[in-house]
Parts: C-alpha cells; structure tokens; sequence
C-alpha cells in the first residue's frame, strides 16, 4: 500500500472502530464487505476532506464502491489540483 | 386503584466515581471530588474548578466502541449509567413485550461541547467543516433514543429539559407513566456534560459559580456563611422504576418506593428563586399529598443545596413553612457539597444518594458546613454522617426557570 492508500485505511478504520483494521483491504467493498452504513458514509467523508483538503461531491460518493475506489479519487483530485 | 412503583436498578457515574458502591463509599467518608477543571485551558477563567468525571469513566463496558464515537459526552455518562442500573435490576432485555419497557432522561443543556466544537470547526474552516455526527450529539432526546436502542425498549421515550431539575422531572414523569399503567418498567435519569468553556464562562458571568479556586474541595459549601455559588460538575444518575406486580412477578430486588411526585414553578424569575420559597414549598407539599404522607413522618431530605447565597436561604424557608418545628428534627443534606452542581443530572444522582440513605439507615454529610449561616438554622448534618432509622425521604430540585421539582421515597 502506498501513503495515500494506508492514510485512507487509516481513516476508514477509525470510523469503523469495531472492524479489526486487518480487514480492510484495498479490494474490500466499504459498505457490503465492511458494515458501513450511511452516517458511518458521512463521517468518512468529513474526515477523508479534512485529511487530504478537498471536497467529496454526492456524485463521487455514488461511484465509490471499495477502499481502492476512495484512495484512486483522492489521488486524481490531487493531481488535478497541482 | 393506583400502582405501586418501585425502584429495583440504580446506576451512578459522577466526580466521586462510577458506580453506587464507589459514590456511597465517598459520601460516607465525606469526601470531595471537586478539583482543578482539566478538560480545556481554565486558566484565564473567574472559576477553575468543577467535578470532573475522571479516569474511572470506564464507557466500554456499556458501550461498543463504534457507538461511543457517536455519542457526546452527556450520552456517554447516560449510557454507563444506565447500564449499571439495567445490570442491578436484573431485569432480562429486550423485555417480552417491548411497549411495556420505556425511557426517559432529563438533561439541561445536551450537547453543549459538541455545540462548542462544532462552531470552533465553523468558524476556522468553513460550512463544509461539520461534523456530520454533531446533530445527534446535541438533541437530548437522543439519548434516551440511544437507550431504546441498546435495550430493545418501544414504549413511552422522551427527554425531559428542565434545567437544574432535569434529572428529578424525568423521574417523575416516569413514575406518573407507570402508575398510570402506560409502562409496566422504565429507565430513567439524568445526564449532563457541561464543564465547557462557555458554560463555565457564561455562568460566572451571571455570578453563579465559586471562585474558591486554591481550595477546590472546600469550594461546594452548601448552607455555611462563607459559601460564593456553586461548583459545576458532570455524570448521570440513572433508575429503573417499576410496577410493583410487574417487580415481585420476576422475583426482583425492591430498593425503595416512589411515593409521590411534585412539581410546580416559581413564576418569578428567568434566574433567581422566589425568596419566600412558596413554589418549592408546594413542590414538596404536593409529594406527600400524592402519597398521603404526613409532614411529620419525613425523616430526611436530600436538599437541592447549591451552596449559592439565594437558594441555600429559600430552601431553608420553604422547608420550614412546611415542616413547622418538625423541620428541626428532619436530617438534611447537601450531596452537592461533594459532588458539586450535576445540573441536569443532580436530580437523578440524589435520588439514588436518598435512596442509599433510606436502605443504609445512614445520612450523608453536608461537608464544609464550618459557620453556619444564621438564616440556614436546620440540622443540615454537617461534616460527619450520621446513623438515623429512616422510613420517608423527600429529594429536592428546584432550577433556572423556576421549576421545582419533589420526590417521596419510603424505605421498604
């Protein structure tokens, strides 16, 4: 896993406190695999915003299925950023 | 005819510790929990102390990590002290039939650190900044929605807001369900969480708070001369009541009756008590009417005693213009003068403190009681507890708003 990737598990993980973080793996499915459900969604959200510094639009949301989906967006709004 | 209503669970967390057995410990032994406020920066505050819940605090025994997440620090305190309750009742959840189970708790001001945070957030990053969980930390019906959830609990459900005499509305609210037969058992309390930097600033702006901040211990000093307001504290004090057919159908053990319940308001002022003390003298007045106990059979009195100059003298007042010369052999105590003002939670903490009186046959002290105030002239059993055979106890609430609030219990 590379930084963006482990920062993300790291975040998931701290949501999903009841989830032993040795599950979440990049292939794992966040809300089928992992038990989240939608306020659990939410507050992945705020903290993943806080930790990178960008904005998670509702569309985005929809197309994120696995914890590879969330730490792939958040390396292309990076680089479109910079 | 009307229900019986019994109290079989009692739970406790407070500055003094968590747990009855821990709380009934220090007020034997007379000790203090108040000390220096380290749950922010106190240091440019007018009051730096309050009765913090310390590491004792253990959540995770009631509540499951994820949940804990969840919840603001008054939800917290609910929820452990519930869950000593429910364990000490026995009682096996979710019940058979789970609209005959419901909860109610009293809590003043909810959320507040949440509020408090949540702003902070606002304010230095943005509207995209909050937290997405702030709205359930801060309604106070959410935690006895909490409640229902853990145990399985559909009948009547709500939060009771009534300031300093949250705790002991809740109560009586729920006691009244039950005799009216709307429940067949009920959690209910108070819980607050209030030691934040604008509450501890707010309150010492309206003069509320002590300032005997190089002696926190002795700074709760409920009817003495030298009292200067109260000292602000957090925790939650939780019951379950029942219906007594519904207690001795399962074989529970019974701690206590409820008797009767009386509440009334002052109509007088957004802050201050009525010094004549007429509406604290009817809230108590009509408790024992609705149990049809005489002033005279009272034995004791767990005072709202906030050790502030007004309340501690219309107390004494409207006790004795209920109790005529009977008030001067009832034993009376301040708990608050060690666990300080509870707030929203002080009303349901003592009543399990009365409680424990009435079974232990033992009464609390009202510690650092070293001069008497002359107009506060009853036995406020100061200093050192004392042993008394007791059958009837009276617990007082009186709040901002001028609600005021009265339960009967009776030794069984």
């Amino acid at each position: 896993m590379d930084d963006v990737e482990k920062r993300v598990v790291d975040l998931i993980a701290e949501v999903l406190v009841d989830v032993n973080k040795e599950h979440i793996q990049l292939d794992s499915k966040i809300v089928e695999d992992l038990g989240a459900e939608s306020l659990d969604i939410y507050d992945m959200i705020a903290l993943l915003e806080d930790e990178f510094g960008l904005e998670i639009t509702d569309e985005e949301v929809e197309k994120i299925q696995t914890v590879q989906d969330v730490a792939n967006y958040i390396r292309s709004a990076q680089s479109a950023a910079s | 005819m009307q229900r019986k209503v019994v109290v079989t669970g009692m739970g406790v967390v407070t500055c003094l510790g968590s747990g009855v057995a821990t709380n009934w410990e220090a007020l034997m032994a007379g000790r203090s929990g108040i000390g220096p406020i380290t749950l922010f920066d106190a240091a440019k505050y007018k009051s730096r102390i309050a009765g913090e819940v310390r590491g004792n605090f253990d959540p995770h025994g009631y509540v499951q990590p994820k949940e804990f997440r969840r919840m603001d620090r008054f939800q917290q305190f609910a929820m452990v002290a519930a869950g000593e309750a429910v364990d000490d009742s026995k009682l096996e959840l979710p019940p058979t039939n789970p609209f005959r189970g419901g909860v109610v708790v009293g809590s003043g001001m909810g959320g507040l650190s949440s509020i408090e945070e949540g702003m902070h957030l606002l304010l230095s990053k943005g509207p995209n900044s909050a937290p997405p969980l702030l709205i359930t930390k801060v309604v106070i019906n959410l935690s006895p929605g909490m409640l229902s959830i853990k145990y399985g609990l559909k009948g009547p459900n709500y939060g009771v807001v009534n300031a300093c005499t949250s705790g002991t509305s809740a109560i009586g609210e729920a006691f009244r369900i039950i005799r009216e037969s709307r429940a067949d058992f009920m959690i209910a309390g108070g819980a607050e969480a209030v030691v934040t930097e604008l509450s501890v600033a707010a309150f010492s702006k309206i003069r509320a708070l002590s300032t005997r901040n190089d002696d926190p211990e002795r700074a709760s000093r409920p009817f003495d001369r030298n009292r200067d307001g109260f000292v602000i504290s957090e925790g939650a004090g939780m019951l379950i009541l029942e219906s007594e057919e519904h207690a001795a159908e399962r074989g529970a053990l019974i701690h206590c009756e409820i008797l009767g319940y009386g509440a009334t308001d002052d109509a007088f002022h957004i802050v201050m008590p009525d010094e004549t003390g007429s509406g604290a003298y009817e809230a108590m007045r009509l408790a024992l009417e609705d149990a049809g106990v005489k002033p005279e059979q009272v034995d004791h009195v767990n005072a709202h005693g906030t050790s502030t100059d007004l309340n501690d003298k219309m107390e004494t007042i409207a006790i004795k213009k209920l109790f005529g010369e009977h008030a001067y052999r009832l034993a009376i105590s301040s708990t608050k003068s060690m666990t300080g003002h509870l707030i929203g939670a002080a009303g349901a903490v003592e009543a399990v403190y009365t409680i424990m009186a009435l079974k232990k046959g033992m009464v609390p002290p009202t510690i650092n009681l070293e001069e008497p105030d002359p107009d506060c002239d009853l036995d406020y059993t100061p200093n050192t507890p004392v042993s008394r055979e007791m059958e009837y106890a009276l617990s007082n609430s009186f709040a901002f708003g001028g609600q005021n609030g009265c339960l009967l219990f009776r030794r069984v």
